[in-house]
């Protein structure tokens, strides 16, 4: 395992670049997030080691990252004064654009994987908005109305408009941009009776997306069918405040939590009995937890897969001002 | 809260998570009680509200949670009042009295009726109300004029359908004869009975001396004719006028069985008959504080459940139990129980039944004491909890009753203070 200490900052997010297999980034805050300065880290992973290249401070905390997809050095972070900044590595100390819409803390911001001129972002304000960085457009091209404290937002992988957001009221929402608005709503649905604070959609499967947050449960849902969840992994002893679907198994999941853990998880969906089994043998339509990466010694705020290079490479940042970098498989325990 | 508070507030949430913590946390939609106020309790027929209308109890009550809350009359939206005797259901008469109170004609009031459950009933409907977004802010009342409206003429008489079903026709059998029974069938000994009666006056008496009444009772000022002289005079009444003092089990062991000859219910050991209005104020917690209004507790949810009407008296038993099954709370972590104590025979058995600490039990004593204006009483309980939850630096409580015809409801309340 890698590690990088953020010194005076307590990490809430870590992400892989998709450009370059050796670059990461993690958007920290001072005093745990609750008051002061945020910093990003631009982090390079060397043979001796993950070296800083590079930092930006901020006015107020960073609570996201999220890069790029179309500029190979950009990246955005959401921050505690309700401003997105879009940094370009090549510049220093500034962004080279910055979005101040939100009225109150932005927690989330995910960029769309398929129509690369587009990211969106969601607050504690209640709404999501989406943004159009590359047609020199300082305003929202849509808010979509959420209405309670939205913590995560995030774009279908293989949909260009299709977005979903979980709140503090427990409630799911999935919108389009394609369908009328207001609202552009498509889908609501309840996914938790307390706050849900993260999820991910499946990356081979775009029907599927994880939910996971304060009752500690991380459930799949498969959205043709909403009304009950697909799975329930139950294990984390505090709320859960990150889910990742990994790029590379389909049935494997990592969840990062405030009971200072990050556990893999399968849901059961690859694996057919013997022959073929999914990573760890999970046996079909059975969730289980395949392994618990402990070295955070404060609570797990973000965690990310590695796209490139050998499977299983993830990221993982807490308010212990660490940065993890480990082997996925290495915390298995049945490998 | 804005910056710092916020954002600690916010991660306190989202670690603090057990269903207790659930229930006392402080959201900005909660539904909230900003005043809750009850007037005396009279004894029908004799007492010092015997020449007043119900609907006059209510204006009273009505015009003391408006002076006591501060509140802007006009910001009221919609009024409930449970109520179980008056012809009609006392739609007209609430209407009027809601108009009489100074509560301007733009609120609207209905009258609802689930029998000893209405008080409660009242509040449930606007505390949903307020949380579906229909309505911000409203008055749950409950009143009851045993005096002049106590009778057989409350029940229509059943059609030979409603006859020709047994359960159905259960309906109809009176509570005295019911409650013997059911405490016969359950095997509640009279000694119990007695025994937890006298102590339920003897929790009256001592809370009664000790001023402990005097935060939730609003004094009303009515008319009253001395039956001895005749003589027409203005009395203020701000007691309850059925706590005897010294009661004790043996002193009701001498009095004659009502029902039976060989029965065990007796005018002591179950609740009087009397007369008695109370409202609770409540708003979304937002907008209590947006008008500045002082938060005196938390509606978190109230369930009901149905029983056989014959054993009507064990509705507690069942409605309670949900609550816990529906919040994941457990017995132990409600501090107080206000029981209605419709009879001793069956409050004691709910308290065996659920297994519940007697001590926790109606620590000012109950209807057996002080009586029950039958569809006044649910709302009477919320200031009787949240007075004495406050009073005794405890938060977590739970008013319930059983219900004529065989339901028992019951609701949860947090005290913030």
């Amino acid at each position: 395992m890698l590690s990088f200490r953020t010194t005076g900052y307590n990490g809430y997010a870590v992400k892989y670049s998709p450009f370059f297999d050796s670059r990461l980034a993690c958007a920290a805050s001072s005093n745990f997030g609750l008051v002061g300065n945020g910093r990003l880290y631009i982090l390079s992973l060397t043979p001796s080691g993950i070296i800083c290249e590079k930092h930006f401070d901020t006015q107020d905390s960073l609570f996201d990252v999220c890069f790029s997809e179309s500029h190979s050095n950009q990246l955005l972070v959401a921050s505690g004064d309700g401003s997105i900044k879009l940094f370009d590595t090549t510049v220093d100390q500034f962004p080279v654009l910055q979005y101040k819409e939100h009225t109150r803390e932005v927690f989330s911001l995910s960029w769309n994987l398929v129509d690369k001129g587009l990211f969106a972002s969601s607050s504690w304000d209640g709404a999501v908005k989406v943004f159009n960085p590359d047609a020199n457009q300082r305003a929202s091209i849509a808010t979509l109305p959420v209405g309670a404290c939205t913590y995560s937002c995030a774009w279908q992988p293989s949909s260009p408009s299709i977005i979903s957001s979980v709140a503090s009221d427990g409630l799911c929402r999935i919108f389009d941009l394609r369908s009328p608005p207001p609202g552009n709503e498509i889908i609501k649905t309840r996914v938790s009776q307390m706050e849900v604070l993260t999820q991910d959609w499946n990356k081979y499967r775009p029907e599927l997306l994880a939910t996971a947050g304060v009752d500690r449960v991380v459930r799949t849902w498969d959205l043709r069918n909403p009304a009950v969840p697909v799975t329930e992994l139950q294990g984390h002893g505090y709320a859960v405040r990150r889910v990742a679907w990994s790029p590379h198994w389909p049935d494997v999941v990592l969840s990062a939590s405030y009971d200072m853990s990050v556990r893999v998880w399968s849901d059961g969906s690859n694996g057919a009995v013997g022959v073929g089994a999914g990573v760890g043998g999970a046996p079909a339509g059975q969730g289980r937890l395949l392994g618990v990466m402990d070295r955070h010694t404060e609570f797990c705020a973000g965690v990310d897969w590695c796209l490139f290079g050998g499977e299983g490479w993830a990221a993982s940042t807490g308010w212990d001002e660490m940065v993890w970098v480990w082997d996925v498989g290495s915390v298995m325990g049945s490998r | 809260m804005s910056g710092a508070p916020a954002r600690l507030a916010q991660v306190s949430g989202q670690i603090n998570s057990s269903p207790k913590d659930r229930i006392l946390a402080q959201n900005p939609d909660d539904v909230v009680v900003t005043c809750a106020l009850r007037t005396a309790f009279t004894k029908g027929g004799r007492g010092g509200f015997k020449d007043t209308a119900a609907a006059d109890l209510l204006v009273g009550v009505f015009k003391a949670v408006l002076d006591k809350s501060g509140i802007d009359a006009s910001k009221i939206e919609d009024v409930a009042v449970g109520s179980v005797l008056p012809p009609g259901g006392g739609a007209t008469e609430f209407r009027a009295a809601a108009i009489a109170a100074g509560i301007p004609v733009t609120a609207g009031v209905k009258a609802t009726n689930r029998q000893c459950s209405s008080g409660l009933q009242a509040c449930v409907d606007i505390a949903n109300a307020i949380n579906a977004g229909m309505i911000d802010i409203g008055i749950g009342a409950g009143v009851e004029s045993m005096t002049s409206q106590y009778g057989p003429g409350a029940v229509t008489e059943f059609s030979d359908l409603l006859n020709s079903v047994q359960e159905a026709k259960n309906c109809t059998v009176p509570m005295g004869l019911l409650s013997e029974n059911m405490a016969k069938d359950k095997k509640i000994p009279r000694a119990l009975q007695d025994q937890f009666a006298a102590s339920s006056y003897q929790k009256a008496e001592a809370a009664q001396k000790a001023g402990l009444f005097n935060e939730e009772i609003a004094p009303l000022t009515v008319d009253y004719e001395d039956p001895k002289t005749g003589e027409k005079k203005k009395l203020t009444v701000s007691q309850d006028d059925g706590v005897r003092p010294g009661m004790t089990a043996e002193a009701l062991g001498k009095i004659r069985p009502a029902f039976a000859k060989d029965g065990s219910i007796h005018a002591g050991n179950a609740s009087q008959i009397s007369d008695g209005a109370a409202a609770v104020l409540l708003m979304r917690r937002s907008v209590a504080q947006k008008l500045g209004q002082k938060i005196i507790g938390k509606f978190v949810m109230a369930t009901i459940a149905g029983v056989p009407p014959l054993l009507m008296g064990v509705g507690p038993a069942a409605a309670i139990p949900k609550v816990f099954e529906k919040t994941g709370i457990n017995k132990d972590d409600v501090d107080i129980y206000e029981i209605n104590e419709a009879f001793a025979s069956q409050c004691v058995y709910c308290v065996q039944e659920l297994g519940l600490d007697i001590n926790k039990i109606n620590p000012k004593g109950g209807a057996i004491a002080f009586g029950h204006p039958l569809g006044c009483t649910g709302a009477r309980q919320v200031s009787t909890l949240l007075t004495e939850l406050r009073r005794t630096n405890k938060k977590i409580g739970i008013t319930s009753m059983c219900v004529g015809t065989g339901m028992g409801m019951a609701a949860l309340w947090v005290a913030e203070y």
